[in-house]
């Protein structure tokens, strides 16, 4: 963490409200699994439960939870799309 | 895929004229589509006798654009048409306001009617926007996606036989 390795996280619609705020920096030092992270999340935000529920993107692509995440990354945490 | 193929995506939120954007794909794609096949979709009531007030557009900006982008490619690669385009709206909208237009253009009816569709179940599943919904009763929410949508998108997943697909007539 000395050399403050983060990921740029962002909140989306209903998540934004959950949490509070559309984005912050993550402290992330080494690579973790989505799930990793969003069990991380759901103990920082237990509003968020159940975190299975929710969707990724890392670096703007849609991605399963079994991604892997690693310092720099841009990761998006939202519900399922309801666009058109 | 023709890489001079016209490909246009807006994603705005200003309103946008489906007539120009379709005149504009076919001029485009100059004589070589004999059709154009377009959708577009309107802010309608939430549920009968629920009627809604304003619709809020959530989206995610940069991300949806690629993504629009990758599934016009798509239906590019996989259909013959000769262009499309795909315009999304974001913001706060009002009953009856356009949400989204899709024009696929091609020598073939079927070709623009099935890349159409297929951008539309596509858009639906991937394209980074979330509705919030107000009530003329004030009660205002987030949308919960539909399975019925997911299960249109599966369709056209390589293997699936989309009932679509086998509708040519």
């Amino acid at each position: 963490m000395a050399n403050g390795a983060t990921i740029e996280l962002l909140y989306f619609a209903r998540i934004a409200e959950l949490v509070g705020k559309r984005g912050e920096a993550y402290p992330l030092a080494q690579p973790v699994s989505g799930r990793e992270l969003l069990a991380e999340l759901e103990s920082r935000y237990p509003g968020l439960a159940p975190a299975s529920r929710l969707k990724l993107a890392v670096n703007q692509y849609h991605r399963p939870a079994s991604v892997t995440i690693r310092p720099g990354d841009e990761v998006a945490v939202f519900e399922p799309v309801t666009g058109g | 895929m023709d890489a001079s193929a016209p490909r246009r995506i807006v994603v705005s939120e200003a309103d946008f004229d489906a007539a120009a954007l379709q005149a504009e794909l076919r001029d485009a794609c100059a004589a070589r589509a004999g059709a154009i096949a377009t959708f577009t979709g309107y802010v309608r009531d939430f549920a009968p006798g629920e009627p809604t007030r304003t619709l809020y557009l959530e989206h995610y900006p940069g991300m949806c654009e690629r993504e629009l982008g990758e599934i016009g490619d798509t239906a590019l690669q996989r259909w013959d048409i000769a262009g499309y385009v795909i315009a999304h709206r974001h913001g706060a909208l009002q009953r009856n306001d356009q949400i989204v237009f899709v024009a696929a253009a091609s020598a073939h009816r079927g070709d623009a009617f099935r890349a159409c569709e297929y951008i539309m179940d596509a858009l639906k599943t991937r394209a980074p926007f979330w509705k919030r919904e107000t009530l003329a009763d004030g009660r205002s929410f987030w949308v919960q996606a539909r399975e019925s949508d997911f299960e249109r998108a599966r369709q056209w997943e390589p293997g699936a036989s989309p009932t679509t697909e086998n509708n040519n007539g």
